[in-house]
């Protein structure tokens, strides 16, 4: 059988030969956007704001910023790489707080181990309306954002939720923030780049059904996804309470928008599948920190940073969405 | 017989990237013909069908219908100018009603004021569905209710009710039973006395001699030749086709060799609700154990069934150390694998590299006992089981949606021969697939088959089962239709057509 291949293999040569360049180019412009998007981004609102922004106290502010959205982005690529969208991050993180803060008055770790837990089990309460009841996730997910940001507002009623001051002030510094999402992004890396988990997602993005006759669990998987993804924002909320010390009625609020934009800056294709990269979540992440940071610097009202964040996001997502494979958004 | 020319392509030319998939292409189709058209996956006659009818662009070259040339952006404008098509996958769709995809692009006629007249729509439709005969599909059903089969006769209607001067049929038998072929064959018949023309794409070269007046043949995107249907042979045109002669050996040439003893599989009493019932049978080592039938017969089912992937399965599958099939994971965990007929859909993850479909159900083996999977290794993995199979590729890294039907099936045996699976579903392994791959899976399976390993083969293709498989069952209106059949140089076509119907 193999003798007919004879003439066939050496065409296969040479035709790979002659395509490798082309493939090689498309590819790298769709890995590299982003980074070039962001240097520009960078030096342009760093020469109109008079050098501000990327000065060396304001680069440290930036960094404060970017801890969360990094941390619980890592959750919600996660999801989206299995074609599934996530809009109660936010609602996660200001309950995972509300948890935090109440339990910090006995133990931090205590607190750290509850707020991640109630991430969790609000990730769980996503999963099963989606993979066992069937509902499409963003609807699902526009469903608990509102429940629980619903449960926020009436716990902090009569006045914000205080932290317990004096133990997680001590906690409050750069080092602690950034050993904590090192390890969260170094671990997620990881296991999606070098392990069967991030192969599955993957493949789960790219073609549900035949993931499933390819032998993966894709019910099970997906349902855990989001509590995974529950729990990382869990942690993040840790992050976002030591900085802030108490919880209010909007703690988190708009998360979810920030991540799906900074996810979608970073290069990541809206409705998953093979082409995601891990990068997507680091590169946008800075991305969308510094974008917004400029803004401020040279002087926009807040109202006018939402409608151009609007329009960014807008276009970013028309140019890069690949409609030869995009399926219905799940 | 009628010799007015009634479409010309002229110098015709498609690049995908830098694949040239249609070179400089000039036929000429006549009024009153059938004319086929044929080569071997990947030869560019999809793509030129598709230039004809506007479901791709075209890069240079001119369609020239009754000497005029023609401009068209999408099957709606085709349609207009009098041609329309068959497509090879579903060309139906989904969640509109039958009545709503025969008319569709045509709505315009039920319109008035604004409203449209659905009654009348679907009283036309049903009309329509009358006169061609198939009166068991309701106009206003919703067309999700009917298999790929019956979506494929309503495409027949949607395609010729306006009496199109140029038809298209691309590889559609393939996914049709014997009756729903003659169907076809009627509709295409009566096209030509009516004067006009059917373009007819078929990999099944003695059905393209039985009822083609003339066959064009393309290799590699080239205009090769055209040939009056009676002068040649069915080797002519393979020759034609592959651009030198084929081998003898098609199908297994060995007869009476002795069936192992040893069972590797059992299924005892399955039942799929509403679609095989009460199904047993045992597997061999190292047999080829065929299921043929119309293609109604649930037969598809048993490949889902003993793969662990149909809902609702009752009865049991059992392995030879005594596991019992239940999910799709534990059939995989125990070496059983499956080709599903849905290639696009089941077989393969479409969406994804070549690379990452060959190596999916390996990623435990490939991450040894640190579960940790290095790029290297996949890498090389990939390359061994896609080169092995000679899959037509830039490299792994291309995505399986680009790759014709052929290489996909290609690339589906590489992921279970990479796996090593001892059990082996084939579900229709050469639908849609030219006679050189064909050629190449019937050796594969052979020698697989030498190795010890065991095949279930389910196919629509009569001759097949009787060339590659040691036994067959017949399946009949979701049971086994009796006595298997054993392999012998005796059995015909008719033997089995006989426990079909």
């Amino acid at each position: 059988m193999m003798d007919s291949y004879a003439i066939k293999k050496g065409e296969v040569l040479e035709d790979g030969k002659a395509m490798k360049n082309s493939v090689f180019t498309a590819s790298k412009v769709r890995t590299f956007l982003p980074v070039i998007a962001l240097v520009a981004v960078a030096l342009a609102f760093n020469i109109l704001s008079g050098g501000k922004l990327l000065a060396p106290a304001n680069i440290k502010l930036l960094l404060s910023q970017v801890y969360v959205t990094m941390i619980a982005a890592t959750g919600v690529f996660f999801i989206m790489t299995m074609g599934g969208l996530d809009f109660s991050q936010g609602s996660i993180l200001g309950v995972s707080s509300l948890v935090f803060c109440f339990l910090s008055k006995y133990s931090i770790l205590l607190a750290i181990i509850g707020g991640i837990v109630a991430g969790a089990c609000i990730g769980a309460f996503n999963g099963y309306f989606y993979v066992k009841r069937k509902v499409k996730s963003f609807v699902v997910t526009i469903c608990t954002m509102f429940l629980f940001r619903g449960v926020i507002e009436f716990a902090t009623t009569n006045a914000p939720i205080q932290a317990n001051i004096v133990k997680t002030v001590s906690l409050n510094n750069d080092g602690l923030k950034m050993t904590v999402t090192l390890v969260v992004l170094i671990t997620a890396y990881f296991f999606f780049r070098y392990t069967k988990f991030g192969k599955h997602l993957k493949a789960i993005g790219a073609g549900e059904k035949a993931a499933a006759f390819s032998g993966i669990a894709t019910d099970k998987m997906k349902f855990w996804v989001y509590v995974l993804s529950g729990a990382i924002t869990g942690l993040a909320a840790f992050i976002s309470a030591i900085k802030v010390g108490s919880v209010t009625a909007n703690s988190g609020s708009r998360l979810e928008t920030q991540i799906m934009i900074a996810l979608v800056l970073g290069g990541m294709p809206i409705s998953g599948g093979a082409k995601v990269k891990f990068e997507n979540v680091v590169i946008g992440s800075v991305l969308y920190i510094v974008l917004n940071a400029g803004l401020v610097t040279v002087g926009l009202d807040p109202a006018m940073q939402q409608l151009i964040e609007g329009i960014i996001f807008l276009i970013v997502v028309a140019i890069t969405s690949d409609r030869t494979t995009t399926q219905i958004v799940k | 017989m009628m010799s007015e020319k009634r479409l010309q392509a002229l110098d015709v030319c498609k690049t995908f990237g830098v694949i040239k998939a249609v070179q400089n292409v000039s036929i000429d189709f006549n009024a009153g013909e059938i004319h086929g058209l044929i080569g071997e996956n990947g030869s560019g006659k999809s793509t030129l069908v598709q230039m004809l009818t506007g479901i791709v662009p075209i890069d240079r070259g001119r369609f020239i219908l009754d000497g005029k040339e023609i401009h068209v952006r999408d099957q709606v404008e085709a349609n207009k100018e009098g041609i329309s098509i068959i497509v090879q996958e579903l060309g139906t769709l989904s969640g509109l009603t039958v009545a709503e995809n025969i008319f569709l692009g045509h709505e315009d006629r039920f319109v008035k004021y604004g409203i449209k007249n659905t009654n009348a729509m679907v009283k036309e439709a049903n009309e329509l569905l009358k006169q061609y005969g198939f009166e068991r599909i309701n106009a206003a059903e919703m067309i999700d209710r009917y298999n790929f089969e019956d979506r494929k006769l309503v495409e027949i209607v949607k395609s010729t009710y306006f009496f199109p001067k140029v038809v298209v049929i691309d590889e559609t038998t393939t996914a049709l039973s014997q009756e729903g072929r003659e169907e076809l064959y009627k509709h295409m018949n009566r096209i030509r006395e009516e004067g006009n023309t059917v373009i007819f794409i078929s990999h099944d070269l003695p059905e393209v001699l039985d009822k083609c007046d003339r066959v064009s043949v393309l290799r590699d995107g080239v205009y090769i030749d055209t040939v009056n249907a009676k002068d040649v042979t069915e080797d002519d045109l393979k020759k034609l086709m592959v651009g030198r002669e084929l081998g003898e050996h098609y199908y297994r040439e060995d007869y009476g060799e002795k069936i192992s003893d040893e069972v590797v599989l059992s299924a005892r009493g399955v039942t799929v609700p509403g679609l095989i019932e009460d199904v047993s049978f045992d597997l061999h080592k190292g047999e080829i154990l065929g299921f043929g039938g119309l293609s109604e017969c649930g037969m598809h089912e048993v490949g889902k069934a003993v793969f662990g992937a149909s809902y609702d399965r009752e009865g049991s599958v059992t392995l030879a150390d005594g596991t019992e099939v239940d999910s799709i994971i534990t059939a995989i965990r125990h070496s059983v694998a499956y080709a599903s007929k849905d290639r696009d859909n089941e077989s393969i993850v479409i969406n994804e590299s070549i690379g990452d479909n060959i190596c999916l159900p390996s990623l435990d083996e490939l991450g040894g006992r640190s579960r940790i999977l290095k790029d290297r290794n996949l890498r090389a993995f990939a390359e061994k089981h896609a080169k092995a199979m000679a899959v037509k590729m830039v490299n792994t890294d291309q995505y399986v949606s680009e790759l014709s039907g052929g290489n996909k099936q290609k690339v589906v045996l590489a992921r279970w021969i990479g796996k090593d699976s001892d059990i082996i579903v084939l579900d229709s392994p050469t639908r849609g697939i030219d006679v050189k791959v064909k050629a190449d899976i019937y050796a594969l399976m052979d020698q697989m088959r030498k190795e010890g390993k065991s095949i279930i083969m389910i196919s629509e293709e009569i001759m097949e089962l009787i060339g590659m498989c040691d036994r067959i069952i017949i399946m009949k209106d979701g049971k086994n239709s009796g006595e298997e059949l054993y392999r012998d140089p005796s059995l015909s076509e008719n033997d089995l057509i006989a426990r079909m119907v």
